[in-house]
């Protein structure tokens, strides 16, 4: 006699861009089966089709209000194949400066405005450390929420000063950029970088960058949290305390595998190096399987729609090849989600800050994994201390622009052929195919980060990333299942991007 | 160089995003706005989906006019005006990817640095038509140039 019990619920998960719902099978109190459903059919792919060669640097940075540079990149870098432009050293610095700034901002927001927002919820009301939780994450006027709004309002300003245009700019063309800055404007961006590192590192991190970056294991780890009060109270010393505490390093493992499309090319002759000396970009791409790092190579991408709503091979499809034909008649059975289901090498991975930092091969991350495993805990820390990877490169790089040099090639017209654009937005790996036909688009396929990350089953009716991440996760309380929100935000979904989607509940429609 | 955002007080932030129908309000006044022949003294902003971030156009204006899609209000003619403290009311409890206008007026109070300036939303409620869109540019103008009194 069985006596396990059973229940389904359904978590309609807010503070994403785009509406996600996450459908679980409780058995005893644990998730014993997860669905993430993308909720939204959006289309921007059809959109492109038959526009000017050009439009997709108009068209895609416009798809998110977040992740806006990102795919400005990746539209600029799939022209930059196709057309053959030479991106000169000051053009290729520019865009990253930019991406770096989207970045930094997002990270800190995700982390202490919509992650760290589950941490006031009731389930913990009797915590010792809950008090002082609300104290920093209460939602409006918590001081951490203010603090972190305050002083991330200003870095992206950066694109406004390269970009002559923000937001949604489209300044990067294919041989460069559109825009010649001046000392004048490098000296604000210096500005603007320098007060950045200077907030994040007396406030986030408690500690100087070059500290933080000697913590190389999980026990380094722990001297650096009790090494002083400042590491102690610091917002990283205060997740890390809180986050153990409610057990985030015990949720969300996954399936342990990773992928990068790598970011931010390193210009010729730049002081600035990877960690991974083998790659021409700063943060390099690879794929994970079983800690084993393999080379990243994009023929082996496909998508998979066997549980998507649409209609074309559920085997999957390079996405040079795929096609974005919504089909849902509402009688399927198993279609479940319009997102479709990215897979490496017939494999599904996780992407995001922790991917990249196991990938580059960082030391500290590299031990986490290995000894506790990719968490919910983990996944965040690695988002937190992302800026710490990236504003020394930003220091340097701005140091490194010189108004006298071009900042544009000029490159042949857009011709027939096709490329691909491939780097990272804030959440992850984020890829544009485009084929060019008598100089209009002819094919346009977008995978974004969470695309990979929250993924429906694919053909081989293996569950995506987070859905793999919600199995074995105990709920207390089926009423209030904080534990989902963890374990799902810890990737930073944004569904308005990975749906080819319109979404429901949106930016601006206030319901009363 | 001077700083052009300092010189103009006044501004229209013109909110949404022009690839979905619904959400399209805002950018269709703002096409027809940047033809008028504004007074020196507006600036008119493609506010686009710049969610928290159109805190920065905030700074440096003495009043403000948001033209945004709005959903589920008591309209004239479709169209609505608030105040700031109305408008916040509407914000999502938690920050999140799609936080917009209601949650900036929330936390604008804690986050600005100076005076705050007079800030109102023009919203627009449901399909949007010409005339809609017209009236809206009309009364966005009139409100950046003259103020407005809800009572």
């Amino acid at each position: 006699m069985n006596h396990s019990r059973t229940k389904i619920i359904n978590a309609p998960l807010n503070r994403v861009e785009g509406d996600l719902e996450i459908r679980v099978r409780l058995e005893d109190d644990r998730i014993s089966e997860a669905w993430s459903v993308g909720v939204m059919f959006r289309g921007i792919e059809n959109m492109l089709k038959n526009r000017g060669a050009l439009d997709g640097l108009v068209v895609t940075p416009r798809i998110c209000g977040i992740c806006s540079t990102a795919h400005l990149t990746a539209a600029a870098k799939a022209l930059d194949a196709i057309s053959g432009a030479k991106v000169p050293a000051n053009a290729i610095i520019v865009r990253n400066l930019a991406l770096m700034a989207e970045h930094v901002q997002s990270d800190m927001r995700h982390g202490f405005l919509m992650y760290t927002a589950d941490f006031v919820n009731s389930a913990y009301r009797e915590r010792s450390l809950y008090d002082e939780a609300v104290k920093r994450y209460e939602p409006f006027k918590g001081k951490t929420v203010i603090d972190v709004i305050k002083h991330t309002k200003e870095i992206l300003e950066m694109v406004a000063i390269f970009g002559g245009q923000w937001p949604h700019s489209s300044y990067m063309v294919p041989g460069g950029i559109a825009s010649n800055p001046n000392m004048n404007d490098i000296m604000q961006c210096k500005y603007l970088i320098d007060k950045f590192a200077s907030w994040y590192e007396k406030r986030i991190l408690g500690c100087s960058i070059q500290r933080w970056l000697t913590v190389q294991n999980n026990e380094d780890l722990d001297t650096w949290l009790d090494e002083s009060e400042s590491h102690h109270n610091s917002e990283l010393g205060f997740y890390i305390r809180y986050a153990r505490d409610i057990g985030l390093d015990k949720i969300g493992q996954g399936h342990s595998n990773f992928i990068s499309f790598g970011q931010l090319d390193l210009p010729e002759s730049s002081k600035v190096m990877g960690r991974s000396r083998n790659s021409n970009l700063l943060i390099p791409a690879g794929f994970v399987r079983n800690t084993e790092i393999e080379p990243f190579d994009q023929k082996k991408i496909f998508e998979h729609v066997a549980f998507s709503w649409y209609a074309d091979d559920n085997g999957g499809k390079h996405p040079f090849s795929g096609e974005t034909h919504p089909y849902a008649t509402g009688e399927e059975s198993e279609k479940y989600s319009w997102t479709k289901a990215p897979r490496y090498d017939g494999t599904p991975a996780e992407t995001g800050p922790l991917a990249e930092m196991i990938i580059s091969g960082h030391p500290l991350f590299t031990d986490l994994v290995n000894t506790i495993g990719a968490s919910a805990f983990v996944r965040e820390l690695a988002r937190l201390t992302r800026p710490a990877e990236l504003i020394p490169a930003m220091k340097q790089w701005i140091m490194e622009l010189d108004p006298q040099e071009k900042f544009y090639t000029h490159s042949p017209n857009i011709t027939d052929g096709e490329g691909f654009g491939l780097t990272q937005a804030s959440r992850g790996a984020l890829g544009h195919w485009v084929s060019i036909s008598d100089k209009k688009i002819a094919h346009y396929q977008i995978i974004t980060p969470t695309a990979w990350n929250g993924s429906p089953r694919d053909a081989d009716s293996i569950r995506g990333p987070w859905e793999e991440a919600l199995i074995n996760t105990p709920v207390k309380d089926s009423e209030n299942p904080v534990e989902i929100g963890h374990v799902v935000r810890s990737f930073d979904p944004c569904l308005v991007c990975a749906v080819h989607a319109i979404q429901g509940k949106k930016e601006n429609i206030w319901k009363i | 160089m001077e700083n052009i955002e300092n010189e103009c007080k006044k501004k229209i932030i013109c909110v949404g995003n022009r690839f979905k129908p619904e959400d399209s309000a805002g950018p269709m006044v703002y096409d027809q706005l940047v033809n008028n022949r504004l007074s020196g003294d507006i600036e008119v902003i493609d506010g686009g989906l710049a969610g928290l971030n159109l805190l920065r156009f905030i700074h440096g204006a003495d009043r403000i006019v948001f033209i945004d899609a709005v959903n589920g209000f008591k309209t004239f003619n479709g169209l609505i005006v608030l105040n700031a403290e109305d408008a916040s009311k509407h914000a999502d409890t938690i920050f999140g990817h799609s936080a917009g206008i209601a949650y900036c007026l929330r936390v604008l109070p804690e986050v600005h640095d100076g005076k705050l300036p007079e800030i109102f939303v023009v919203g627009i409620e449901g399909a949007t038509d010409p005339d809609k869109i017209l009236k809206a540019n009309e009364i966005s103008l009139k409100i950046a140039t003259h103020g407005y009194s809800l009572n």
